[in-house]
This record gives structure tokens, C-alpha cells and sequence, in this order.
């Protein structure tokens, strides 16, 4: 979940979808601006920070990459649980990619917190030769699940900051700014049980 | 297979700046290579520990071979060492059967050299025995028999060979993704109820360093999956992975129950790293050297020691933990820990000397107790994805 200082945000971002759909790698452009033909597969999540300034105020990310195989799924409420924001991912030159997607957004939905910043990313946007899920296929569904979309592409860099930006300035409008510095955020609506335990430091 | 007999020799000594391992440190970095050709990138200090474990190492082979040499070659093949705990058993061995066991099981804690592993590991983990009972040909024949088959598990190999250590040079190799398919490809066959499952890849191309032998590496795969570790660990929905990520809470709770009680008040749910730790047998966390020392116990001693290295990452930086007021910064502590084990021995020290007892009864004991929560809890989450969508919902009770 997010928490606030005056003017600092602490934002827990989950990154979901199809095993090879470029989560690793969408992140890993984010935090250091790298990008390899070959990333490891990722086992259980990995875990990344990074910090961004929107509109005077600073967000730190703090990122769960998951792992996609379809037997990792059953872990997946242990990632997303109190999260700020999810990017849910998928590869525009797999159809398959894009069914499982559409799978994490509703199961995504079902998990009960309403303020949930949730983004569908169609990566591998440079890959058009092979595209396979047109833009406004991803488009259209967003839409009808009031998320954000973008395609991006990890290889080329394409969207990946304004993706990770757009959740940062998203972030601070689910939650009441003005509340004090120190002071956990349990007044709005949220299905996480945890929620009042919560406790900030930013 | 041939693996690159130098490699393994190689420390390549050479001064640089900048990112790599441990990027988030500052400083001077050295690039090295490690005992199995991995490239990283370490601070001044850490490649410090990293010759001075290269020279012990060194010394462990002098004694083992000194062992050796008046013992007679495969001193170490007799008696599976983890039968210790078997009461019944070890009544039944002689003297001095049993005092050459308990030597080995000490020499074992103390690592076993790299040149030794290969036959060691094999010995201890029961692995030539298992193999005696099929006939010779069982690897080539699966693995003919499989060669042209394409299904779920071979396509997600296939996806997956490439991403496996991608900066090994043999690994990367032609050759390394071909040994590596081969025996993820012939154990998907062995048990499909496993089939592949990520993680796998990791363990199969460590074994496959240290032995460097196609068909050791898949025996001793098959050994970690069907005796070692506990069943169904990778299988559906990773059932076995649930229930030791439970019992892992359970016994950090029982041997450090402030640091547990100030990791749950911060939020800090300990699976979100140990599940990795547990999948890769800390292939993915810990230096190779590291890991390769883990394994030897593993082997030796069941999978207890998973528990007992685990316990031991938190209890190193139980008081910076217990400092700690919020989840990213501890689950930084631990990373970092992990990452920068390149001392094998501090390590092993605490999860040996510093933890009291742990028996393989306690574990089996606490996954029976987790075993209903973890059916709950699977079978809730199904229930909740396969349940008719609903709409977003505009307010949520507490
Ligand atoms: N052409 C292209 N390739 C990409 C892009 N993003 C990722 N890849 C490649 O796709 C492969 C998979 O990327 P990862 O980032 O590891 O995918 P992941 O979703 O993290 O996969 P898992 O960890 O297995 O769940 C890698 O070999 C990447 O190099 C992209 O934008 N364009
Ligand atoms: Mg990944």
C-alpha cells in the first residue's frame, strides 16, 4: 500500500503477467536503464526500488517483478496484497500472453482494494513486424476495465518511464494528500485487513 | 558433455568502477571470476574474502586427498550419511563403519572440494544406488525416446535456456543450452507431473558445473526431486513450496519470536524472499561457492539444512532487522546478505552452531499441521479467480 510523508510516497507496485512478457525486463529499464536479449527468468518475485519526483512530491516504487509460469500463480496474492499499484504485462506478439492478462486484471479486480492504480502494458512494441494484439484490442479493453494503457518496449525504452510516471501521478489522487506527515491512511476504502497495522516512516 | 576444465581455475583479477554485483554499493569494484567461471563485480573487501576462500579451498583438497590417499579411493560411499538420525540403522552399523560416517558428515559441514563433488555428492545422496537399480542405458534411452516430442514443459524449457544464468560463458553456449535441455527435457518425461517448472532450470545448470556430466546432473536432479527435497515442491500450484514456506514461518517464529513478531509488525511476509530460496536451493541468492557449500550439506544431511541457512541469513542481521521500521528497508538487510555471502564458513557456523536443535521429526511435524491452511488457502484463491467477475467495487468492508 502507499504511504505518505508530507510530501513523499511510499507505493507498493506489483508487476504481473505471462512467463516472458518482459516484466524483468520492464523494470529493470525503470530502476537502471538496462536492457539484456536475455533475462533470467524470474523464481517467486524479485524485489526493486526506485524513486521518482511528480509534481513536487517524490514516490518510491517499491517493486515486486513476479514470476509468470502458470504454477507461480498460486504465490501471486502474497505479491499483490496491500499493493499500491499493478502493472499487469503482456507481449503484443503473443496472443496467449494477452488472455492471461485479461485473467490477472480480473482476478486483480476480484481482490477487493478499490483504490487499486492498475495499468495494462502491451510490451515489445518494437517487435510490430510479428504483432500478433492490436493496439486497439489492449486499448478497448482498458477502457472497459477503467485502466490505463500503454504500449511500451522494454528494448527500445518506448513508454517505460511515462508508464512508471503516470502511476506515480496517479498514485497521490487515490490517496487524501493532506494527510499528516507520520499518519497511516485507514480511512479509505481498502480490502486489505492489514490495513490499519500499517505503519510509515517515509 | 566437456566442460572447460580451466575455467574453473580462472580468477581473473582486473580493477574497475561502477555497477554490477552489489550495485547499490559505492566504491572501488573489482571484476573477478568465481570457481565456476561466474563474472562479478565485488567490492575491494569482498574479493579480499573471495582469495582468501580460494586458498582454503586449496586446503581442503590437500586434506581430502591426504584422506584419500590412506583411506583408499571412495572412503566416503558407505553409509548414507543422512540414515545418522536412524536410530535403528546406526545400531546396526559397526564401530567403525560409524565412526568413518560421523568423520565424513564433519568433513562435509566443512566443504567439500570442487574436484571431490562430483563423486562425493553422487555418494552421499544416495544417488549411485538409486541409479544401480535401472539398467545403464535408462538416461540415453529417455532421452532418445523424448527427442522429438514437443509439449507444454519442453516449449517453457525451450523459452527458458537462454534465460538461465545468461552470463555464464558455457551456460550461454550452444553446447550449455543443448546438455541443459537434454536433462530438464528427459525429467519432464521421468515425472510429468512435475514436468518443468522454473527454478529447475537453475539447480540443473549448477549441477551440471559442478558435475560436469549430462547424465550425473539429470541423477542427481531426480535425487533433490524424489528424495531430498520435499514432494510436490515444484509440482501444480507449488503445494510443497506452500507448505515449507509455512514451516519455515512457523520455525522462525519458535527460535526468534521478537524478530518474528517486529517482522509481522512491519509487514514483512518472510516468503516474499525465502520462496525463491527454497525453488532454487539458493542458486538465484547466495555466491556459487556459497551455494555449493549449502548443497554439500543438503546432500549429506536432508533438507533440514534448507531451513537451517534460511534461519541463518535472519539471524546473522537479527539486530539491524529488529531496527528496521518499514518492509522495503528490511527486505534490503536481507538481500544484501544474501548477495554478499561470499564466506561460506560464517555462514554455515550460525546455521550449524547458533540455532539449537532441529530435527527432521519437527519439520515433518509442522508440515502436517500446515497442510489443511495451505489446501484453504489454494483452493480459496481458485475459488475467488474461476468465481463470475464482478465489477469493480466502489466501497469494501474492512
Ligand atoms: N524485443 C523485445 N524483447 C523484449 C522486450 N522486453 C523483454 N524482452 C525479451 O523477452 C524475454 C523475456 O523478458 P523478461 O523480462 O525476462 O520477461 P518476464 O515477464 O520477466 O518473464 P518471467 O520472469 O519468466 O515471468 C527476454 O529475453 C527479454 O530480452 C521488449 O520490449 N522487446
Ligand atoms: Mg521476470
Amino acid at each position: 500500500m502507499a504511504t505518505t510523508g508530507t510530501n513523499h510516497l511510499q507505493a507498493k507496485l506489483v508487476l504481473l503477467g505471462d512467463m516472458g512478457a518482459g516484466k524483468s525486463s520492464l523494470v529493470l529499464r525503470f530502476v537502471k536503464g538496462q536492457f539484456f536479449e536475455y533475462q533470467e527468468s524470474t523464481i517467486g518475485a524479485a524485489f526493486l526500488t526506485q524513486t521518482v519526483a511528480v509534481n513536487d512530491a517524490t514516490v518510491k516504487f517499491e517493486i515486486w517483478d513476479t514470476a509468470g509460469q502458470e504454477r507461480y500463480h498460486s504465490l501471486a496474492p502474497m505479491y499483490y496484497r496491500g499493493a499500491a499499484a499493478a502493472i499487469i504485462v503482456y507481449d503484443i506478439s503473443n496472443l496467449d500472453s494477452f488472455a492471461r492478462a485479461k485473467k490477472w486484471v480480473q482476478e486483480l479486480l476480484q481482490q477487493g482494494n478499490a483504490n487499486l492504480v492498475m495499468a495494462l502494458a502491451g510490451n515489445k512494441a518494437d517487435l510490430s513486424s510479428k504483432r500478433k494484439v492490436e493496439t486497439e484490442e489492449g486499448k478497448a479493453y482498458a477502457d472497459e476495465n477503467q485502466l490505463f494503457f500503454m504500449e511500451t518496449s522494454a528494448k527500445t525504452a518506448q513508454n517505460v518511464n511515462e508508464l512508471f510516471y503516470e502511476i506515480a501521478r496517479k498514485l497521490p489522487k487515490a490517496q487524501p494528500a493532506q494527510q499528516p506527515a507520520g499518519m497511516v491512511l485507514t480511512d479509505r476504502p481498502t480490502g486489505d485487513r492489514f490495513a490499519i497495522k500499517s505503519t510509515c516512516c517515509a | 558433455m566437456a566442460l572447460d576444465e580451466s575455467s574453473k581455475l580462472g580468477w581473473v583479477l582486473r580493477h574497475g568502477t561502477g555497477k554490477g554485483y552489489g550495485w547499490f554499493r559505492k566504491g572501488a569494484k573489482t571484476k573477478l571470476r568465481d570457481l565456476y567461471s561466474f563474472s562479478l563485480e565485488v567490492s575491494e573487501e569482498d574479493a579480499a574474502v573471495l582469495n582468501d576462500l580460494k586458498e582454503r579451498v586449496k586446503e581442503t583438497a590437500r586434506v581430502w586427498r591426504a584422506i584419500e590417499e590412506s583411506k583408499g579411493a571412495c572412503w566416503y560411499s558407505q553409509p548414507e550419511i543422512s540414515s545418522l538420525s536412524d536410530s535403528s540403522l546406526v545400531s546396526s552399523l559397526s564401530v567403525a563403519t560409524l565412526a568413518n560416517a560421523m568423520h565424513l558428515k564433519k568433513l562435509i559441514r566443512k566443504g567439500i572440494p570442487p574436484s571431490f563433488r562430483p563423486r562425493v555428492w553422487m555418494a552421499v545422496s544416495g544417488t549411485v544406488t538409486q541409479r544401480s537399480t535401472v539398467p545403464d542405458s535408462y538416461y540415453s534411452d529417455l532421452t532418445e525416446a523424448v527427442k522429438d516430442k514437443v509439449t507444454a514443459a519442453t516449449r517453457q524449457i525451450d523459452h527458458d535456456l537462454a534465460r538461465t544464468f545468461p552470463t555464464h560463458p558455457w551456460l550461454n553456449s550452444p553446447e550449455g543450452h543443448r546438455t541443459l535441455r537434454q536433462i530438464l527435457v528427459a525429467y519432464s518425461f521421468r515425472d510429468s507431473r512435475v514436468g518443468y517448472c522454473q527454478g529447475m532450470n537453475y539447480v540443473a545448470a549448477l549441477l551440471l558445473l559442478v558435475l560436469k556430466s549430462e547424465e550425473d546432473a539429470f541423477w542427481m536432479l531426480a535425487a533433490l526431486l524424489e528424495r531430498v527435497l520435499y514432494s510436490d515442491i515444484y509440482s501444480e500450484n507449488l503445494y510443497g513450496c506452500h507448505i515449507e514456506q509455512r514451516v519455515f514461518k512457523d520455525l522462525l517464529m519458535k527460535k526468534f519470536p521478537r524478530l518474528a513478531a517486529h517482522l509481522d509488525l512491519i509487514q514483512f511476509d518472510v516468503s516474499l524472499i525465502t520462496t525463491e530460496w527454497f525453488l532454487c536451493l539458493f542458486a538465484k541468492s547466495l555466491p556459487t561457492e556459497t551455494t555449493m557449500r549449502v548443497w554439500d550439506v543438503l546432500f549429506s544431511e536432508g533438507v533440514k539444512v534448507l531451513f537451517r541457512v534460511a534461519l541463518a541469513i535472519f539471524k546473522m542481521k537479527e539486530a539491524e532487522l529488529l531496527s528496521t521500521k518499514h518492509v522495503g528497508e528490511a527486505i534490503s538487510i536481507v538481500q544484501d546478505t544474501t548477495n554478499r555471502a561470499y564466506d561460506p564458513d560464517i555462514l554455515l557456523k550460525v546455521a550449524f552452531e547458533d540455532l539449537g536443535a532441529m530435527t527432521m521429526y519437527i519439520i515433518s511435524e509442522h508440515r502436517k499441521k500446515q497442510q489443511p491452511a495451505v489446501v484453504a488457502e489454494l483452493e480459496e484463491r481458485l475459488q475467488r479467480v474461476n468465481s463470475p467477475r464482478s465489477n469493480r467495487p466502489t466501497q469494501v468492508l474492512l
